[in-house]
């Protein structure tokens, strides 16, 4: 595990706490008869989370964090797969409002798929592969979708006002 | 006989046709998501969450508690089977089940498994009936700084003692802390961290952070780093137990069920302690020690599976009189108490009895479901584990977006969920534990409105903590749960480096 990733983690830390600190400032500190306002916790969970940055930071510099177990999976990330799965999620939340529950989800779906099969070594990019792939994922996607806006009559966005599309 | 009295009227709930069919489904989903790699049964109730939008609260706990231990029966038939690189050492069952099935005794395995799941789930129910309503009469009397002092409790074990590092349990104990602030105060009414934005008004959605940190995180790792892993799988055999197997496994069983239940009901989270005590007990008992670890030892699945059902049984008890959860699961739960405006609690049990009851009665009627579900039935569950790793991960993310989406309506939580999946993508890497975030973001709230009031009834004053004999002997507790574990170690470490000079 790399050490500068270590220290950017530890960073990332640190600066929450700050962030946290610096929100704090802007909370009452009215205390009513408790001696304590709304602002204690605030700044509790803002100074533990400094001191566990700097720890962490403290942790990376000196031979990395302790007790740690190899993480499991390989050393190195497939970034493009990892590309390819974040282009679904964020498509998704694109899309779902104008295009419908069904269509952004199965287009999540496909675009997820292909993020998978490359981190296998196997993607495949023909026609074929596309269309198959959104037509499985508006086969799970449009049961989910009944599911939830006829028998639950949970709102989901559709592409029509039907409820079916 | 009052209690007979009430869990009748529970029976009488919770088996009606409609709840039998929401019990049914829960445990069928429960079996399907335990069995299935990548998604748990927090993240499968966390997803299901809006549904309680709609649905009425009992029938929704029944299914929700459904889910939850159904998902234990399925892990172990995954864990038995495939062959999963790097987690082998992670769950005692995979160990010994493991072992046995690549002898061609998978079925005595997943046999011993889920009878001992149901032998340990229903004694575990038993003393579930007996004790939580002696433990919630006996709750009803603790004030806000013993409450106060239990969630501490609760979070220090999370945090601090479960784990391999103390300094990351912290940390993600903190970070769901001040996932919990965002949003109206409690008690003064006084908005935080919501930078104007009125959505944040009514704080982050547990689904939001559950699904971000389980599901989506899960996938992503699972892109990035186990792309080129070959799972392969045991053949299944004939899930039958011989007389001279049976015999080794119910002593097991029954050892295990009172090893695992009193862990379930301390707020010390989750059922791994419980699972390796129990593994090392049948490890020292056992008359064929030389089959652990090589071939196989029945005990050493019988042993820990039933554990970790007693355990998870008896979660039930700190979460549903005292409203303390204790691992991921319980905590969603108690989100999903909470959207119904239900806190658990000594109260209850009485304010509302028939869910409580109902609920419990269902977990008798579940663990027989869930015997037949996954003994005749577990050739069907197998065919889940050749689902194809990209389709199953890719349709997992649909159920997320159902989840998340289905609670707000706001595609703005979709790009908010990415961000906590990769949150938890890191945490993950780095070897950072997730249930301290869920635990601190659900129960974070709930302990600082009981420290507030109970120095209002102190009058301002933090020794009110120490006055009440009942909140300063749980300091004790607290400090001997922070401190003991390190002195063990320390010692253990001192008595090695001595043998080494000798």
């Amino acid at each position: 595990m790399s050490r500068a990733a270590q220290t950017l983690i530890g960073a990332g830390v640190l600066g929450v706490g700050a962030v946290l600190g610096a929100g704090a400032i802007g909370i009452s500190g009215e205390a009513g008869y408790s001696g304590v306002g709304p602002n204690f916790l605030p700044w509790l969970v803002a100074g533990f989370m400094v001191l566990c940055g700097a720890f962490l930071l403290w942790e990376a510099s000196t031979g990395g964090f302790r007790q740690m177990d190899e993480p499991d999976g390989a050393d190195r990330g497939h970034w493009p797969g990892f590309a390819w799965v974040s282009a679904g999620i964020l498509a998704n939340a694109a899309l779902i409002t104008t295009a419908g529950f069904i269509l952004s989800c199965a287009c999540c779906f496909m675009l997820a798929v292909h993020g998978f099969k490359s981190a296998e070594g196997k993607l495949d990019l023909s026609p074929r592969a596309w269309i198959v792939n959104a037509a499985v994922g508006i086969a799970i996607a449009a049961p989910v979708f009944w599911m939830f806006t006829q028998a639950l009559a949970i709102n989901l966005p559709g592409l029509t006002n039907t409820g079916w599309l | 006989m009052d209690i007979w009295n009430q869990l009748l009227q529970g029976f009488i709930t919770a088996g009606t046709p409609i709840n039998l069919l929401w019990a049914l489904l829960g445990c069928t989903i429960g079996t399907a998501v335990g069995v299935l790699p990548g998604i748990g049964p927090a993240t499968a109730v966390a997803m299901l969450l809006p549904i309680t939008l709609k649905v009425d609260p009992t029938a929704s706990m029944i299914f929700f508690a459904g889910i939850y231990y159904g998902a234990m029966y399925g892990g172990s038939t995954t864990s038995i089977l495939l062959n999963t690189p790097g987690e082998a050492g992670s769950m005692v069952t995979a160990m010994e089940g493991n072992k046995m099935a690549k002898n061609g005794r998978a079925g005595a395995a997943l046999a011993t498994a889920a009878i001992g799941s149901f032998v340990a789930g229903t004694i575990a129910t038993v003393l579930v009936t007996l004790f939580a309503p002696v433990v919630a009469a006996y709750a009803v009397l603790l004030g806000p700084p013993e409450y106060f002092m239990l969630m501490v409790l609760a979070f220090c074990t999370v945090s601090a003692v479960l784990g391999q590092s103390t300094l990351r349990g912290l940390t993600a104990l903190f970070i769901g802390l001040a996932m919990g602030l965002v949003g109206i105060d409690q008690i003064s009414g006084q908005a935080r961290y919501t930078g104007g934005v009125p959505e944040m008004m009514d704080g982050l959605e547990v689904v939001l952070i559950a699904v971000g940190l389980f599901a989506v995180a899960e996938a992503l790792y699972a892109v990035l780093y186990q792309g080129r892993e070959v799972e392969t799988q045991n053949r299944l055999t004939k899930v039958h137990m011989t007389a001279a197997e049976w015999r080794r496994s119910w002593p097991a069983w029954l050892r295990a069920t009172f090893i695992g239940f009193p862990f379930g009901t301390i707020p010390a989270g989750g059922s791994e302690i419980p699972t390796f005590l129990s593994y090392a007990t049948e490890k020292k008992l056992s008359k064929h020690p030389e089959e652990f670890g090589t071939t196989g030892a029945i005990e050493g699945v019988a042993g820990p599976e039933a554990a970790n059902n007693a355990a998870i049984t008896a979660t039930l008890i700190p979460l549903l009189t005292l409203g303390i959860p204790t691992s991921n699961t319980t905590a969603i739960l108690l989100g999903a108490f909470q959207n119904y405006g239900i806190q658990p609690g000594p109260q209850l049990f009485e304010k509302n009895a028939a869910l409580v009851w109902a609920l419990i009665a269902s977990l008798y009627i579940g663990n027989v479901m869930l015997l037949v579900l996954n003994l005749p039935l577990v050739g069907l569950w197998v065919k889940l584990l050749k689902l194809p790793k990209p389709q199953l991960y890719a349709g997992i993310l649909i159920f997320a977006t159902v989840g998340v989406y289905g609670m707000r309506q706001s595609a703005f939580d979709l790009v908010l969920l990415y961000a906590i999946g990769l949150l938890g993508l890191a945490m993950r890497r780095f070897g950072f534990p997730t249930a301290p975030v869920v635990v601190g973001m659900i129960l974070g709230p709930l302990a600082e409105a009981q420290m507030r009031n109970a120095l209002s009834i102190g009058e301002g004053k933090w020794s009110v903590f120490l006055q009440r004999p009942m909140s300063a002997s749980l300091i004790v507790v607290v400090l001997l749960v922070l401190v003991l574990p390190r002195v063990l170690a320390w010692r253990r470490r001192r008595q090695l480096a001595d043998s080494g000079e000798d």
